[in-house]
């Protein structure tokens, strides 16, 4: 039984630590998928908050046979794109409000510096799917096999996706060095 | 060197990746709250509530199902209609919505019936904010060969965003609801009222 398969039985068996053994474990890799996804720390948190949340509520259900890290991607990208969803219809309510924001310095303390800046700006202007797939593929390194099994898409479609969304990225950086 | 391979990447590419593989730093108060909020949790699958959300206490039989809805509750049937919402007239599958409450009170979560009739399916399954969008989390089940597939979902009251997942990969919402704002993602979905009076 792997590490993580224990911890799993420790929770079930009533052993809540055993959880927090499971988050140190994975807690940092989400965070990293949930902030280049959702480009800000704010909507990564709520999103993490909401990932180990329904994990935890739903270990009962969670079959030892598959991957633990697999299982919890798969309801963390699902968490990413649901509230993406309601960010988008938030973003249209609150438009003029988030003009004004546009020019506001950016105040996280854990902001790290241009690069990182610069990185979230360029995968925000992918499309969403596209940003999801260019992730998964070079940033959390999964087989196109793990993908598709963790989204529900095809491998062709996956790998259509991760090429455009390469393709995007190159273009937008020669744009930038034009300019 | 394969085509995943990061080196067969742009240069450029390679370093949006390589800034991309960086650790994020969190705040360490978000993952306090997490463990805080866990506590407060009920024991995962020991919850009073559980077996309400067990799917095996929804395998209603549709028609047992469509009474009951019927019969005791008489609201909150979306029928599914022969006409899609721009007027023209569907040649794919209908679908359509039943709830049912489980418990007195307003903040009893409520089994919804989904229903779509799409006879060239091999397979079918619902997906929402209710499950997290998971495809694998609400399978379809279908009976006899008209290629109607059903399920009962228990849902919180409110307004969710749901979708049919044709075959694992086909997005498709319910022709016979309202749809939802883009998602974002491409994918149309529709939008159901729990335990209200109309949608």
């Amino acid at each position: 039984m792997s590490s993580d398969a224990a911890d799993v039985q420790r929770v079930l068996n009533g052993d809540v630590d055993a959880f927090s053994r499971l988050v140190d474990r994975y807690y940092e890799r989400c965070a990293r998928f949930a902030v280049r996804m959702l480009g800000n720390r704010d909507d990564a948190e709520d999103a993490l908050q909401a990932t180990f949340l329904r994990a935890y509520r739903s270990l009962g259900k969670y079959q030892e046979r598959d991957k633990f890290s697999a299982w919890l991607y798969r309801i963390l990208v699902n968490q990413c794109r649901s509230l993406a969803a309601r960010r988008n219809q938030r973003d249209r309510v609150f438009v003029r409000e988030e003009a004004l924001l546009l020019n506001a310095p950016d105040r996280s303390p854990s902001w790290t510096g241009e690069d990182e800046e610069f990185v979230q700006r360029v995968l925000a202007e992918l499309d969403p799917l596209l940003r999801e797939a260019f992730l998964l593929k070079y940033v959390e390194e999964m087989s196109y096999e793990e993908m598709s099994t963790l989204t529900g898409v095809g491998v062709s479609a996956l790998k259509m996706r991760v090429k455009r969304a390469c393709d995007r990225l190159r273009a937008r950086w020669e744009r930038i060095k034009d300019d | 060197m394969t085509e995943d391979d990061i080196n067969s990447l742009d240069p450029d590419v390679q370093w949006i990746v390589a800034e991309a593989r960086r650790p994020v730093t969190m705040d360490v108060a978000g993952r306090e709250r997490l463990m805080e909020a866990v506590r407060a949790e009920a024991q995962p699958g020991r919850g009073a509530l559980e077996w309400m959300f067990s799917r095996r206490t929804f395998e209603i039989p549709p028609f047992a199902a469509a009474a009951l809805a019927a019969g005791l509750v008489g609201i909150g049937v979306v029928s599914g209609l022969l006409f899609h919402r721009d007027g023209q007239q569907a040649d794919r599958p209908r679908a359509e919505v039943a709830e049912i409450p489980q418990l007195p009170g307003s903040i009893a979560p409520r089994a919804v019936k989904f229903v779509l009739i799409a006879p060239q399916a091999a397979r079918v399954s619902v997906v929402g904010d209710f499950n997290g969008w998971d495809v694998s989390a609400d399978p379809m089940t279908t009976q006899g060969a008209d290629g109607t597939w059903t399920i009962f979902v228990p849902m919180q009251p409110g307004l969710h965003t749901y979708s049919f997942v044709v075959d694992g990969t086909h997005f498709m919402p319910d022709p016979a609801a309202p749809m939802a704002p883009d998602d974002g993602y491409g994918h149309k979905s529709s939008v159901v009222l729990v335990g209200g009076s109309s949608l």
